[in-house]
C-alpha cells in the first residue's frame, strides 16, 4: 500500500464547485490510459498492478455485473458521464444504459425504484452521487428497505453507495458521515472500508448478500490509497467483521474509514516514543463486531474510538457502550472517544481541520491514554 | 343470462346499453357474479371490522374503504395473477379480489402468526407478492411508487409481459415522490399504471386545500402520459379504464394515470367522525352513489342477477366473514421470544414453519 501525499488533489465532481478538480496530470492519465468507456477497471491499476480504492471499487462492480446478470447500476450521471467520481466510467460502452441507468435528480424514487427492483429479484446497486444526499432519500431507506423483510419476510437485496467523509474542503453538504443514521435503523448492513483492498470484498459480499446495505466510501482514500487487489472473481469479505490494521499493545484505536489512516500514521509516530499503538478497522458498522472489539481491549486494557461522524450519539458511544458493558474488567482506563463536534462540516481550511481530528490529536490522546 | 331478462317479441333477450357494454369489457354472467361478490365481500369486510373496533374487540387499527369499493374492486378485478399491485392502508378489497386470503388478512389485524406478517404488523398493513403478487403496505405515501417503478423496471428489463400497479389517495399526489414516479416511468416507458382514489378528503383536508389544478388527472400531461378522470362509484368504469391502461403497459406503450373519484364514507380512521365532510354530500353519495348497490342494481335490472342470487352472496360473505374471524382467534400469537428474528435474511426465520413450534396462545 502506498499513500499519497496531501499535495495531491482530490478528483471531484464537475459540477460541484466545493470539490477540486482534477489535476491536469491526473486528467491526462485518465484520457490517455485505458480509461475510455468500455474499459475494465483493471485496466486502471498502476504500473504495478495496484489499484485505487475508487478502481477496487469499480472493479468489484464490474465483476458482480459480470458474473450476475441481475446486477445493475442506477444513479445520477453514471453512465454518459461516468459518475461524478468517475467509479462507473467504462460501465455504459460494456453492460449498456438498462444495466448502467442515468435517472433524473430524484433520491427517494432511486431508492425505492432499486427497493421494488430488489423485490421483483433484481440486485440493483443505487449510487448517490454524494452520501450527504441519502437525506433525500431517507424514508425508502429506513422505512421500507429496513423493515420489510422483518414486516413480511421478503428480501431486499440492495446495495445503496455513496462517497462520504470530509477534509477535502467541501462543506457541510458534501463531506458529511451519514453512517451512524442507518447503523441506528433496523434491517440495514452500514459498511464503511478504508482500504482498497477491503472495499472490493466487502462490495461484491454487500451485492451478494440478500440483505439491503449501505456502503460508504470516503471521497478522500479514492484516489489516495492503492494497494494490490485480489483478481479470483469470487474474493468476498464478509460483512460484519473487523480487522486489525496494526497489531500493538498499549492502546487500542478503534477506527473506520478514512480515520483508519489517520490512526496508523498516529501510530507510527507513537512508536518512536515507544508507545505500541493497536488499529482495529471496523470496516463494518452494523452489525457491528463486538468480539473484535473485546478482543483487541483485552491485549491492550486502553481505547480511543476514533471516527469521522459526529461525536454525540454516534459510533463511539456504542463502542464505548460496548466496552462498559462486556468490557468493563478489560478496561485499565476510561474509553475515550476522539472525533467532530456536533456542528456542520465547516468549509474554511482553519475550520475544517479543527473540526476533524488530526494526527497530532490522536497522538496526544493515545498518549495521555498510555499514561493513565 | 338467467331468468327474469327482457326479451323482444321474437323471444330473444333485449340487447341493452349495459349488456352491450358486459359484452365489451368480455364479462361474463359469472364474472359479473363474481364482481359483485368481491364488493358484498368488502363492504362487509369492512363493516363488521368497524363493528369489532368499536366493541373493543379488534386491537390496532382500522382504515375504512366504504363507498371507495369501486375504485378498489375494478382494480384489483382488471389485474392477471401475475401483475402485481402496491397500495395504501384503505386499499385492502384490492388485495383481498387479487387473492388475499381473507382468513389470514384477519389473523393480521389480531396479530396472530397465520397472518402474513406473523404478527410483525397490524392491520391493513398487510400484502405478499408470493401470496397474491401485492406489496406489504408502508404507511408513508405514496412510498408504494417508487417500488412499483423498481417492480416495472424488472418487468421490462426481463421481458415479462406483467404490469406493476401502483395506487394512493390523492392526498399523497402532493407528495414529491408521486411525481418522481410518474416522471421516471414516464422517461423510461415502464409497464406501469397509477391509481389515485380520490375520495375527496385527505384526512380532514379538501381537494381544494390539496391542489389548484382542476384535477389530478390532468397533471398527467405533465410527465407525458394520459390520464383519464372516471366514476369510483361505477366499478365497471373504473374496471375499464384499469383494464384499458394495464393492457396498454402491457403492450409496452407505458405508465398511465387514472384518477378515481368517489367519496370516503367513513373518516380517515375508526376514530375519526369526518364531521368535516358536509352532510348533504354524504348523503348524495350513500344514497345515489353506492358502488355496491349500484352494480347489484343494474345486474338485477340486466337480469344478471336475481333477487335470490343476491341473497346467496350476501349468506356466502357472512358466511366466509365468520369463518375467517373464527380462523383468527384461534390461531396462536407469536412469542415474545422471537422479537429479534427474521431482521435478516439468514437468520432462517422466514423460512421456519410459523406454529413449528407448537406455541399456542
Amino acid at each position: 500500500m502506498t499513500t499519497e501525499g496531501d499535495t495531491s488533489v482530490e478528483r471531484g465532481a464537475e459540477r460541484s464547485p466545493e470539490v477540486p478538480q482534477a489535476s491536469p496530470e491526473e486528467a491526462a492519465k485518465d484520457e490517455a490510459g485505458a480509461a475510455g468507456h468500455g474499459a475494465e477497471p483493471r485496466g486502471k491499476r498502476s504500473a504495478e498492478g495496484e489499484a485505487t480504492f475508487l478502481v477496487a471499487i469499480a472493479e468489484a462492480m464490474w465483476e458482480e455485473m459480470e458474473r450476475d446478470d441481475s446486477v445493475f447500476l442506477m444513479g445520477q450521471d453514471i453512465g454518459v458521464y461516468g459518475g461524478a467520481f468517475k467509479v462507473t466510467e467504462g460501465f455504459l460502452d460494456r453492460f449498456g444504459p438498462e444495466r448502467v441507468m442515468d435517472t433524473p435528480i430524484c433520491e427517494e424514487t432511486i431508492i425505492g425504484t432499486a427497493i421494488g427492483a430488489a423485490l421483483a429479484g433484481m440486485r440493483p446497486i443505487a449510487e448517490l452521487q454524494y452520501a450527504d444526499f441519502i437525506a433525500n432519500g431517507f424514508d425508502e431507506l429506513v422505512n421500507v428497505a429496513g423493515k420489510h423483510h422483518y414486516r413480511v419476510g421478503e428480501r431486499v437485496p440492495l446495495v445503496v453507495r455513496g462517497p462520504s467523509g470530509g477534509g477535502v474542503r467541501a462543506s457541510s453538504f458534501h463531506s458529511q458521515n451519514p453512517e451512524p443514521w442507518f447503523a441506528h435503523t433496523p434491517g440495514l448492513k452500514v459498511v464503511v472500508p478504508a482500504f482498497p483492498t477491503d472495499a472490493k470484498g466487502l462490495l461484491k459480499a454487500a451485492v451478494r448478500d440478500d440483505n439491503p446495505v449501505v456502503f460508504f466510501e470516503h471521497k478522500w482514500i479514492y484516489r489516495r490509497i492503492r494497494e494490490t487487489v485480489p483478481d479470483d472473481p469470487d474474493f468476498t469479505v464478509p460483512i460484519g467483521r473487523a480487522d486489525v490494521k496494526r497489531e500493538g499493545v498499549d492502546v487500542s484505536v478503534i477506527s473506520y474509514g478514512a480515520m483508519v489512516h489517520k490512526a496508523l500514521e498516529a501510530a507510527s509516530d507513537l512508536e518512536d516514543s515507544g508507545i505500541s499503538v493497536e488499529v482495529l478497522d471496523l470496516r463494518t458498522i452494523w452489525p457491528l463486531d463486538t468480539a473484535a472489539i473485546l478482543r483487541t481491549v483485552e491485549k491492550t486494557g486502553r481505547a480511543v474510538v476514533l471516527y469521522e461522524s459526529h461525536r454525540a450519539f454516534g459510533v463511539g458511544a456504542e463502542v464505548s457502550a460496548v466496552l462498559a458493558e462486556d468490557g468493563f474488567d478489560l478496561l485499565d482506563a476510561p474509553v475515550v472517544r476522539l472525533a467532530p463536534p456536533n456542528v456542520p462540516v465547516p468549509f474554511s481550511p482553519p475550520l475544517e481541520d479543527a473540526y476533524l481530528p488530526q494526527v497530532e490529536d490522536i497522538v496526544e490522546a493515545v498518549d495521555k491514554l498510555s499514561k493513565w | 343470462m338467467s331468468n327474469g331478462k327482457a326479451r323482444d317479441i321474437w323471444g330473444e333477450p333485449v340487447r341493452t346499453s349495459a349488456s352491450a357494454r358486459f359484452d365489451r369489457l368480455g364479462l361474463k354472467e359469472e364474472d359479473l357474479h363474481r364482481l359483485l361478490y368481491y364488493l358484498k365481500l368488502c363492504r362487509y369486510f369492512d363493516e363488521r371490522m368497524e363493528m369489532l373496533y368499536r366493541q373493543g374487540r379488534l386491537p390496532g387499527a382500522i382504515y375504512s374503504g366504504r363507498g371507495q369499493e369501486g375504485t378498489h374492486v375494478g382494480t384489483g378485478f382488471a389485474l392477471r395473477r401475475e401483475d402485481v399491485f402496491l397500495g395504501t392502508h384503505r386499499d385492502l378489497s384490492v388485495q383481498l379480489t387479487k387473492g388475499l386470503e381473507l382468513k389470514r388478512v384477519m389473523a393480521q389485524f389480531w396479530g396472530r402468526v397465520d397472518g402474513y406478517t406473523r404478527g410483525r404488523d397490524g392491520n391493513s398493513h398487510v400484502g405478499s407478492f408470493a401470496a397474491a403478487g401485492t406489496f406489504a403496505v408502508v404507511s408513508m405515501l405514496p412510498d408504494s411508487y417508487p417500488v412499483a417503478c423498481g417492480w416495472a423496471l424488472a418487468f421490462k428489463r426481463r421481458g415479462e409481459e406483467r404490469v406493476a400497479v401502483a395506487m394512493c389517495g390523492e392526498g399523497a399526489t402532493s407528495n414529491g415522490r408521486w411525481h418522481e414516479s410518474l416522471n421516471l416511468s414516464s422517461i423510461h416507458r415502464l409497464p406501469a399504471v397509477w391509481i389515485v382514489n380520490n375520495n375527496q378528503w385527505a384526512y380532514s383536508t379538501p381537494n381544494r386545500l390539496e391542489f389548484s389544478v382542476p384535477s389530478v388527472a390532468v397533471r398527467a400531461e405533465a410527465y407525458g402520459m394520459p390520464g383519464i378522470r372516471v366514476d369510483g362509484t361505477d366499478v365497471l368504469e373504473v374496471y375499464e379504464a384499469v383494464g384499458d391502461a394495464v393492457e396498454r403497459a402491457r403492450s409496452g406503450e407505458g405508465p398511465s394515470l387514472i384518477e378515481s373519484v368517489s367519496l370516503r364514507w367513513k373518516g380517515h380512521a375508526g376514530h375519526d367522525p369526518a364531521r368535516y365532510v358536509p352532510r348533504e354530500i354524504l348523503d348524495d353519495y350513500m344514497g345515489n352513489r353506492d358502488p355496491v348497490k349500484r352494480l347489484q342494481d343494474l345486474l338485477m335490472s340486466e337480469g344478471a342477477v336475481s333477487e335470490a342470487d343476491a341473497g346467496a352472496l350476501d349468506e356466502r360473505v357472512k358466511k366466509e366473514f365468520d369463518e375467517a374471524h373464527d380462523f383468527a382467534q384461534r390461531s396462536p400469537l407469536p412469542s415474545g421470544e422471537d422479537v429479534t428474528r427474521g431482521l435478516w435474511t439468514e437468520d432462517g426465520y422466514w423460512d421456519s414453519d410459523p406454529r413449528g413450534d407448537g406455541r399456542t396462545e
